[in-house]
């Protein structure tokens, strides 16, 4: 990708502890080895599971499954090879924490995916990335001068697609195949690369993992709450800053990350299959699935948006919806045919005057599409189109009357990011 | 009509409904595969219509099997409904009924449990729905001379003709098919242009980061 890197934020709350994954500079393999020292191998399958269940660690890619429970499931399947890959492929247009980690960190990524090879008794490693960076092939490289990895490792470019980093898409792309979802079951972890078991984490996990390895259960646990334990690497956008990463607690108040002051309107949690929290109602929420569930959200893989007030929230959904529905894979017709309606109506409703039952359509047509895809495409993106209409009602009032929030202020660049491409042919799966 | 004939009589208008829902079923099924839609109903109705009709001919196919069996002017074994060629009795035609009757079950059961099953599995049994449906119209005339004649020989004729032109235009509709990755563009441009959007912001779909 050709966008500018996104830098490391201030010092997040709870910072006294962290970060844990994230360096100041990139770190090179011997700078790596000084401040964690070696890899430490168990020198068995299975062993570092329990480290890793005591832990309580989390997949970091958004769905939040508990880690030992897939690296269980792997090491107890039949038959003699097992995959394992790492999922670099943060396809969230908003999300820029995996691409951060994977410069400042290789090793540490590396040295998670070794660990957890090990642990699930993998044969084969794979790291599936959007573009090559520098930093992993010199990590890869130096990692082999000094014979540190057990299972060898390959690279599989993943296409900017939206869905490419979707579990089954990204087994279909490294066997050879366009970066499409295909129907579960089977399941990845029963049958997936080549028919054998395959485990999928995301590069966060696997850095995390690398830690409860050197340092234990107990000091995993040090940060973050009893139920979601940890940290995270966030991705975070605010009014009149230049968006960042940071690494923060599990369960931090996420008005101390996003703020909550006259000058945001809303919260964006949990990024384009996320959900809209409406201020104040939401300022005491913290960073934790325990904290946001109750208001139908969840914290997904890290991005943080905090809606300026002088912004119209629902222009601003509606142009992510559009982007939403452009990158369905055009598999299954509710995504297919639905997600298309959805945005061209919510288009209308983020114009002036929209027609009156332009808001009943798209509440109804986002309850017709929800659990009728192969994978959660059009799931997650009704749940972003309700929490939108829920959190901009006085959007959609003002708009009836021919008013915007947006155009008090004058023509301005959304705040929301897309990526400049969509897809149009059959190559940009590849 | 007596009480004598009241099984035979039953037997055979259900199974002659049977035939009707059958075909109504598979011409639904092609319109699902096609994400086509019938007037008045939302796409998804198509699906859900689909489902029940097929729940329905099955509770039809097992009247119709009870009550032939039931009947005492000739003698069917009750295994012969799932047994091919288990009848001494119009041994051949039966036993096609028989075929068809297990694909069915087997689409079915399946269906029932899709959430569950690997996907191509499911399609290809569900495929099959192809050859049950001829299975169950060669039964049909085979079995019942009075299909053979009159206004029944009409309607028989009638489900073999929606039938042959469902099938042509299902084969029609995969020939010129959108291509996968264009299908997306296509939908919208459907919907761009039945829909007013003036607001230019919106019609702009992408913005560099």
């Amino acid at each position: 990708m050709t966008a500018a890197m996104y830098e490391s934020g201030p010092a997040a709350p709870g910072a006294a502890r962290l970060p844990r994954l994230l360096p100041a500079s990139p770190e090179g393999l011997h700078a790596h080895l000084g401040r964690y020292g070696p890899l430490p191998y168990r020198g068995e399958a299975g062993l570092l599971i329990d480290d890793v269940a005591a832990a309580g660690l989390t997949g970091r890619g958004g769905a939040a499954f508990p880690v030992a429970r897939k690296l269980d499931a792997i090491a107890r399947a039949r038959g003699r090879r097992k995959v394992i890959v790492a999922n670099g492929a943060e396809s969230e247009p908003a999300s820029r924490k995996d691409e951060l980690l994977l410069r400042l960190a290789p090793n540490l990524v590396l040295d998670g995916l070794q660990l957890a090879a090990e642990a699930a008794g993998a044969t084969e490693a794979h790291l599936y990335l959007h573009g090559t960076r520098p930093e992993i092939l010199r990590a890869l490289s130096e990692r082999a001068a000094r014979q540190l990895d057990r299972t060898s490792v390959s690279i599989t470019e993943a296409p900017p697609r939206f869905l490419a980093g979707q579990e089954t898409a990204l087994v279909s792309r490294i066997g050879g195949g366009p970066a499409l979802p295909t129907f579960q079951p089977p399941r990845v972890t029963e049958r997936g690369l080549g028919g054998v078991p395959t485990l999928v984490q995301n590069v966060e996990t696997l850095a995390h993992l690398a830690l409860i390895a050197r340092y234990g259960p107990r000091w995993f646990r040090s940060a973050g709450t009893a139920a979601e334990p940890g940290s995270m690497i966030a991705t975070v956008y605010r009014p009149g800053a230049k968006p960042y990463v940071v690494e923060t607690e599990l369960g931090a108040p996420l008005a101390e990350i996003l703020g909550a002051g006259p000058e945001v309107q809303a919260w964006l949690v949990g990024g384009y299959h996320g959900s809209w929290l409406r201020l104040p109602e939401a300022a005491g929420l913290n960073l934790s699935n325990e904290s946001l569930r109750p208001a139908g959200a969840a914290v997904g893989a890290g991005v943080l948006v905090a809606l300026p007030a002088s912004r119209c929230g629902l222009a601003e959904t509606a142009r992510v919806v559009r982007y939403l529905a452009a990158e369905s894979a055009g598999q299954c017709g509710p995504c297919l045919n639905g997600l298309p309606r959805i945005a061209t109506a919510l288009a209308e409703l983020a114009g002036p005057r929209p027609r009156r039952q332009a808001r009943d359509d798209v509440e109804r047509w986002a309850g017709l599409v929800t659990g009728r895809g192969a994978c959660h495409h059009p799931d997650g993106t009704a749940r972003f189109v309700r929490s939108a209409l829920t959190v901009f009602a006085p959007e959609l009032a003002r708009h009836a009357n021919g008013h915007c929030s947006a155009t008090r202020a004058g023509p301005r660049e959304p705040f929301l990011p897309l990526p400049a491409s969509l897809p149009t042919r059959e190559e940009d799966w590849i | 009509m007596t009480s004598a004939t009241a099984f035979w009589y039953a037997s055979r208008a259900t199974g002659i409904v049977a035939l009707l829902l059958l075909t109504a079923v598979l011409v639904l099924g092609m319109l699902v595969n096609r994400q086509g839609r019938l007037p008045g109903l939302p796409r998804f109705a198509v699906g859900d219509l689909h489902r029940n009709l097929s729940l329905l001919s099955v509770a039809f196919i097992a009247v119709h099997v009870l009550t032939a069996v039931l009947d005492t002017y000739v003698s069917i074994p009750l295994v012969s409904a799932i047994v091919p060629f288990g009848s001494g009795y119009e041994r051949l035609w039966l036993g096609l009924g028989a075929i068809s009757f297990d694909l069915m079950l087997a689409m079915i059961i399946t269906s029932l449990v899709r959430g569950r099953l690997n996907r191509i599995l499911w399609r290809a049994i569900h495929l099959l729905a192809y050859l049950t449906w001829p299975v169950a119209f060669v039964h049909s005339i085979g079995a019942a001379k009075d299909l053979q004649q009159g206004w029944l020989l009409g309607l028989t004729i009638g489900c073999a003709l929606v039938t042959g032109a469902a099938t042509a235009w299902r084969l029609a509709g995969a020939a010129r098919q959108v291509p996968r990755a264009a299908r997306v563009a296509h939908v919208f441009a459907r919907h761009d242009a039945t829909t007013r959007n003036q607001d230019p912001r919106q019609t702009r779909q992408t913005v560099s980061r």
